[in-house]
């Protein structure tokens, strides 16, 4: 065998695995790849499935009756006696009419829970722009209130209803209804429930013993006081269920238990205890209509999963939701309220109008500056600068601040702009300026670039005409390159439009429930912006603002895209290669 | 409509006037042969309506920034001169009055007291003795102290308030009393009367309150006002006009108007760049003086600033509490950040590395211009956004997963989702900067590799990486100073303990979060508090700064052997 | 006009340089005394003297890197352009000192026209291409004016008859010979007295290339020109006056015929004769 064969041979042998190696080297780029896009799509799904609930709302719609004892306690229909009218009191006695058997007060509050209090604001400047409406009965629509919203989009709260296997007897005595079923009707539900509370027990304890033989390895103190402290909390919990079950009177359901309502006609009750047979029940009137006959054939059985300590709506604004549903009072449509209103503590009322004039506002300023000033320094450092020291040190400078994190800009603000100057806080003139000098470094690089990327041979042919380096850049260059300075310009202003911490340091955090003024007096009031108010929304509690946020950030996106489109347009339209 | 503005149209107005002219002026000097002259026509009218516009505008332009002072500080001390006798007769019945004396005489006692108490702690510590009961007597005797010092202050205020009462009901009384109000005020009170009195007497804004004192003050900034304001438009249009006229006798066929209005753009254009240079100088300058403050107001501790292990700057309110000591030891929140960007590096050094050698070694221009863009999304992204995904989809899943797997302690707002997140952001920012550099690679390379019939993994593992290996360390530095400096995803994904640990399941707090905690919480801008955020902004500034110099440095080694 | 004695024939030669009597009679438009130029350390010209005739072509000829280039770019002063440049010497045009510090390099370069190596048209019509410099000098009071020195300017550079009908296009869309004579045109229209032409053909086909210098030979009758070319050929074809420059150094410079029938130095000889280049 010859030596070359034999060379050959070793080479084929590897073969194999060098090509083994080649594909799987191929396939980790190709995962990498994959694996950031679907990072992005599970990013841009997730927010756009979270913020889907944010784009409808239930809106009541309630005949208002204008009573001018109410709504105009002078009686002259003057805008002074109109604005002093007590129009939320017009709202709830809209509301107590349609639950005639509602008198308590508890019963009261949670029935005006159901809207806020703010809607009234709406009314009034209804009637002082019309006082005509005085003394008439005016349809008014308003949004329910967030936890409403969210029960009935299903989102907060699990329940079911079946329809009641056999005929029940009432018997009210007091506050109490007994019900009696020809059969055991609660059974399947109590069964169940018993079942679920033994679980719970079960794990409870398990929990407990897991945590007790932890106890020996623990030797700090505080870590031990807290390990002591969940002990006692899950064992204080397992006792409870015990107790429970052990009962041999029946189920006590209370407010860490499932609810079980029942309802005939429109009366509904609220069971509270079972008899350990499942036959007979006692409960309490939720909503009183009228209890007429005292043996329902036709009832149904409701239960809510979700135990009433986990809601933030109670099982009678349930009740009552629902009912004004049935109604046809209560309807679902677009949520235009999230696009014309501005912040509001109420999660129904808010909307991002606020938000989108301060951030339009605060890009202005920040566009008038840093788009001049940076072509401006570029134009210099390109064009003009002599070779020597100060240039060199001006552009180490300005890559430099390219590196320096946006918080920074914001403590400069806060220092400089504001406690020196005594510019006022939480402005979109702040905000602008702020992010003006972050966005410099960004317009000046790129502004380089384009003009860079004009051949010199252009400026040679100015220059051989007699042009001055003024005329050669400002007639030849500067044109050539202005699309590109452009499609700089805007990048960086699209960074600064989503652009958060620095606005933080500045104050721009501030709760503003009045859109700015969209005109020169709107720079210097306090404002926030998209990207913080995103970052408020999301830090809220309540659980409406949770889509919310979500559709805030696909606002903003849009946005955004919008300004890349437009930087991608220019660039496509006027790029020019040499 | 303001008198500024108007000034300011009419300035406007004025300058295109004054091109005018000067254009019709050089045509008239010519008489008809254009090339007679120096310039074209139109610069000689540029140069005089730079000379009418822009002195005329600066001045303006000072008055809009420097006026409203300048008539606060006039009316102000105009007031307070009223007010002589006021505060002649508040500071006799002070220095009259004898439970003023006593307190006062209280007053400097216990804080000689509380001097030896503080000495003598201070012996008991460095000869590691028993100080608490030092501490305690400490503690009790500030207390007494603040006690007593809002004795002196009710005093006062009674005091104050009987001479108050003393001046007349008229006019006159209300300049004096409203000049007595201001000169007793604190510095932020007087801004804050300042600004009420303005908005009384120009409509600037609502007032937070309304007093006769208030309004006497607002009245008496009226006339200040209207004579800067009229003094100042007319200033500025006299120069505007005196620039014009003096312009205008300069024009001659000669003059070499175009290199004088080359002249001003370009100190215009010089003047754009120096921007650059203030910002930093304003950066550093600010920085290091508040950093400055703040050490000041922690004893000049920097060593227990920057090894200390406990982190809760809370303690510090009360410049004077007891215990404040050790609060402010940064080390923790270093850790954090460390621990976080570790976690980012490790997510986007290999998926950002490996796209960008897919990308330039593998890819079909079709699957580029696909993926490329792709990449670049994700680096438009704002970071809120990711902070909001971190928070409500990553954290939760995180923490549902490590309970699954056996951790029953895990917590959503974890150094890991943060992490993971931010790793995920600094992706495309890896990448880009890797393709860059690996483009920069010559070809040759690749050539003489493939001509000894290597296949294509084995010419970028053994010739291109290798090659381009300062190139990437670079911009992993770059990538490392950026998310050492990112705040919005830690502040809503990495939480707000300072917890000292190396567990990426446990929640960390990073020098950005605190920083973000530190301004937004107090509103109080000299507390040690606040301060804090300052130097630990100093600190995050040096670090990415120096993590940036080195990183552009390599990188352009790099550049200079293959170009 | 009388006969003037251009360059001393019988004496030694200035410096290093050797030149040749010239029997024809000229003016001189352009004379330079001694210029150097330094691009930071290093020396791209030495101690250059000539004199250059006027309504004549003048070719600078030599290897590359020889500093040719460099002098043309030192009659107009566009080495200011360039950074380390140092130029030193004197350069005098109509005997006006163009160094000097009162001389505004904008207006000599109105009088001193330039076309490069590669066309260089402004990207933008072919009429504002040549319309820009009478703009900036001001030399049209109106648009009737301008378009006169358009057509002109176009017309002297042998351009009108193939773009008359499509001024407003832009001037990059127009072929390569055809984009140089448009840059030749826009040199014209500012009617500068000398033209400098840095090797004007080295991008162009032969067809071109000949066009070209047939419009050299015609501007010869109004202007001087002074033209840097690497092609000996060409030197020969159009010039009155070569100039051999080797290292930075003018070696040798006389009429055109001289140099070429009898180079007195041995290195103009081994280049013309194509031993090195």
């Amino acid at each position: 065998m010859s030596k070359a064969t034999s060379i050959r041979d070793a080479v084929s042998a590897r073969l194999p695995r060098r090509h083994r190696a080649e594909r799987r080297f191929q396939a980790y780029g190709l995962a990498a790849i994959v694996m950031a896009v679907i990072f992005l799509a599970f990013l841009v799904g997730s927010i756009i499935i979270q913020s889907v609930p944010a784009f409808t709302a239930h809106r009541l719609t309630l005949p208002v009756m204008l009573t001018e004892d109410l709504v105009d306690p002078r009686g002259d229909r003057s805008e002074a006696s109109l604005r002093r009218g007590s129009y939320n009191s017009a709202m709830q006695a809209a509301l107590r009419e349609q639950f005639p058997g509602i008198e308590s007060r508890t019963e009261l509050r949670e029935l005006f829970g159901l809207y806020s209090a703010i809607n009234s604001a709406r009314l009034l400047s209804q009637v002082v722009e019309d006082p005509d409406l005085v003394g008439q009965t005016i349809e008014f629509e308003f949004p329910i209130s967030d936890d409403a919203d969210l029960y009935l989009k299903g989102q907060t709260v699990d329940e079911r209803r079946e329809a009641g296997r056999a005929p029940i007897t009432l018997t009210v005595d007091g506050e109490t209804v007994t019900l009696r079923g020809d059969e055991p009707v609660f059974a399947v539900f109590s069964d169940r429930l018993r079942q679920a509370m033994t679980q719970r027990a079960e794990a409870d304890e398990a929990e407990a013993a897991r945590l007790i033989a932890t106890l020996d390895r623990i030797i700090d103190r505080d870590e031990r006081e807290v390990t002591d402290a969940q002990i006692e909390r899950a064992q204080r919990r397992a006792e409870r269920l015990r107790l429970q079950l052990a009962d041999a009177s029946g189920l006590q359901l209370g407010p860490r238990d499932p609810s079980l309502l029942v309802r005939a006609g429109e009366t509904v009750i609220a069971i509270r205890s079972i008899s350990s047979d499942g036959q007979t029940a006692q409960g309490e009137i939720l909503l009183p209509a009228g209890l007429g006959p005292r043996r329902v054939s036709d009832w149904v059985l409701w239960e809510i999963e979700t135990p009433a300590a986990t809601r933030l709506i109670t099982d009678r604004q349930i009740v009552f939701t629902r009912t004004l549903r049935d109604r046809g009072l209560v309807r679902n449509g677009f949520n235009t309220l999230l696009f014309v209103n501005a912040d509001s503590r109420e999660p129904e009322l808010a909307g991002v109008r606020g938000a989108f004039v301060g951030s339009i506002l605060t890009m202005v300023v920040t566009m008038l500056l840093a788009v001049p000033i940076g072509v401006g320094a570029a134009i210099y450092l390109e064009e003009f600068a002599p070779k020597n020291p100060v240039t060199a040190f001006i552009e180490v400078n300005i890559n430099n601040l390219a590196a320096v994190p946006s918080i920074v800009f914001g403590l400069l603000g806060l220092a400089v702009y504001i406690n020196i100057f005594g510019l006022p806080r939480s402005t979109p003139l702040v905000g602008g300026m702020v992010l003006a000098i972050m966005t410099l470094p960004t317009v000046i690089i790129s502004s380089r670039a384009a003009l860079k990327a004009v051949p010199p041979s252009i400026r040679e042919a100015a220059l051989g005409v007699g042009a001055s380096k003024t005329q050669a850049v400002f007639h030849h260059v500067l044109p050539l390159a202005l699309p590109g300075m452009l499609t700089g310009s805007i990048i960086g202003l699209a960074q600064a439009l989503g652009e958060t911490a620095p606005l933080l340091m500045i104050g721009m955090v501030a709760f503003v429930a009045d859109p700015p003024f969209f005109g020169l007096s709107g720079f210097t009031e306090p404002a926030t912006v998209m990207p913080v108010q995103i970052f408020i929304w999301s830090t809220s509690a309540e659980r409406a603002f949770e889509a919310r946020t979500a559709a805030a950030i696909l606002v903003l996106l849009t946005l955004m895209i919008v300004f890349n489109a437009v930087a991608i347009y220019l660039r496509r339209r006027y790029e020019r290669r040499w | 409509m303001q008198i500024t503005v108007i000034v300011a149209l009419a300035l406007l107005v004025l300058t295109a006037i004054g091109f005018l002219v000067g254009r019709r002026r050089a045509t008239r000097v010519a008489s008809g042969q254009p090339s007679a002259l120096h310039s074209l026509p139109s610069y000689y009218g540029y140069y005089i309506a730079i000379w009418t516009g822009l002195p005329a505008l600066t001045l303006l332009f000072a008055y809009g920034s420097f006026g409203s002072s300048l008539v606060n500080i006039l009316t102000m001390g105009e007031l307070e001169r009223e007010a002589a006798p006021l505060i002649r007769a508040y500071e006799a019945d002070l220095s009259e009055s004898p439970d003023y004396q006593t307190l006062n005489e209280a007053l400097g006692q216990i804080e000689t007291e509380i001097e030896a108490t503080r000495n003598a702690l201070e012996q008991a510590r460095q000869a590691r003795g028993p100080v608490d009961g030092y501490q305690r007597d400490l503690g009790e005797l500030t207390l007494d102290r603040n006690d007593v010092s809002d004795a002196i202050e009710n005093l006062r205020e009674q005091i104050a308030f009987a001479v108050a009462a003393r001046a007349p009901d008229s006019v006159a009384g209300h300049r004096a009393r409203a000049g007595f109000e201001y000169w007793r005020a604190r510095p932020d009170r007087r801004d804050l009367f300042i600004a009420d009195a303005r908005a009384i007497a120009f409509q600037e804004g609502f007032p937070s309150r309304v007093t006769p004192t208030l309004n006497a003050a607002g009245a008496a900034m009226v006339p200040w006002e209207s004579l800067f304001r009229w003094s100042f438009a007319g200033a500025a249009l006299a120069l505007a006009v005196g620039g014009l006229t003096w312009a205008r006798g300069q024009v001659s066929a000669g003059f070499r108007a175009r290199n004088r209005v080359e002249g001003v753009i370009s100190i215009v254009l010089f003047a754009t760049s120096v921007i650059a240079i203030l910002t930093t100088l304003g950066i550093v300058l600010s920085l290091v003086f508040e950093s400055i403050r703040f050490f000041a107001a922690i004893e000049w501790r920097i060593h227990e600033f920057l090894f200390g292990l406990q982190w809760s700057p809370q303690i510090g309110i009360r410049a004077d509490q007891v215990g404040q000591t050790g609060a402010f030891g940064a080390v923790p929140l270093f850790a954090g950040t460390a621990l976080i960007t570790v976690i980012a590096m490790c997510v986007a050094v290999p998926v950002g590395l490996f796209s960008a050698i897919y990308l330039s070694e593998y890819a079909s221009p079709k699957f580029r211009s696909v993926a490329k863009p792709v990449l670049e999304i994700l680096a438009g992204v704002p970071t809120v956004v990711y902070g909001f995904f971190a928070l409500l989809t990553v954290g939760p899943f995180l923490r549902e997963f490590a309970i699954f797997l056996g951790y029953e302690d895990a917590v959503t707002q974890s150094a890991l989702s943060a992490g993971l997140v931010m790793g995920v952001m600094i992706i495309p920012f890896v990448s880009s900067l890797s393709d860059d550099v690996i483009n920069a690679v010559p070809q040759s390379l690749r050539d003489g590799a493939y001509a000894m019939g290597a296949t294509k993994s084995e010419a970028v593992r053994q010739v291109v990486l290798p090659a381009a290996l300062p190139g990437i360390v670079g911009a992993i530095l770059l990538a490392v100073s950026r998310a050492i400096g990112e705040t919005m995803i830690v502040v809503m994904a990495a939480g707000p303990g300072a917890n000292l640990t190396a567990n990426p399941l446990e929640s960390v707090t990073t020098i950005t979060v605190q920083i973000v905690m530190l301004i937004t919480g107090d509103q109080e801008f000299s507390s040690a508090k606040t301060l804090s955020a300052f130097a630990l902004a100093l600190v995050l500034f040096t670090l990415t700064l120096l993590l940036n110099i080195v990183a552009l440095r390599v990188v352009e080694r790099f550049r200079e052997r293959y170009e | 006009m009388a006969d003037i004695e251009f360059l001393d024939t019988s004496s030694e030669p200035r410096g290093d340089t050797l030149y040749h009597p010239v029997t024809v009679g000229y003016e001189t438009k352009v004379a330079t005394q001694g210029v150097s130029v330094r691009y930071g350390e290093k020396v791209a010209l030495k101690d250059v003297t000539m004199d250059i005739p006027s309504r004549a072509v003048t070719a600078c000829i030599g290897p590359s890197g020889c500093g040719k280039s460099t002098f043309l770019r030192a009659i107009n002063r566009m080495n200011d352009t360039i950074d380390n440049a140092q130029v030193s010497g004197s350069v005098l045009i109509d005997g006006e000192e163009v160094n000097d510090r009162s001389v505004d390099p904008v207006v000599l370069r109105a009088r001193v026209g330039m076309v490069f190596q590669k066309p260089n048209p402004f990207p933008k019509t072919i009429y504002e291409n040549v319309a820009y410099g009478p703009k900036i000098h001001g030399l049209a009071g109106d648009r009737d004016q301008l378009d006169g020195i358009v057509e002109t300017s176009l017309k002297k550079a042998g351009l009108w008859d193939e773009v008359a009908d499509r001024l407003t296009h832009p001037g990059t869309s127009l072929s390569g010979g055809q984009q140089q004579r448009l840059v030749i045109a826009r040199a014209i229209a500012v009617n500068p007295e000398v033209i400098l032409m840095d090797e004007p053909c080295s991008a162009l086909d032969p067809i071109a290339t000949a066009r070209i210098e047939e419009l050299i030979d015609e501007l010869r009758e109004n202007y001087t020109l002074i033209i840097v070319t690497h092609s000996m050929a060409q030197a020969a074809r159009v010039s009155q006056m070569t100039a051999f420059f080797h290292l930075g150094a003018l070696v040798e410079y006389g009429p055109t015929e001289e140099i070429f029938t009898n180079p007195r130095d041995q290195r103009t000889q081994d280049y013309i004769t194509g031993r090195f280049g």
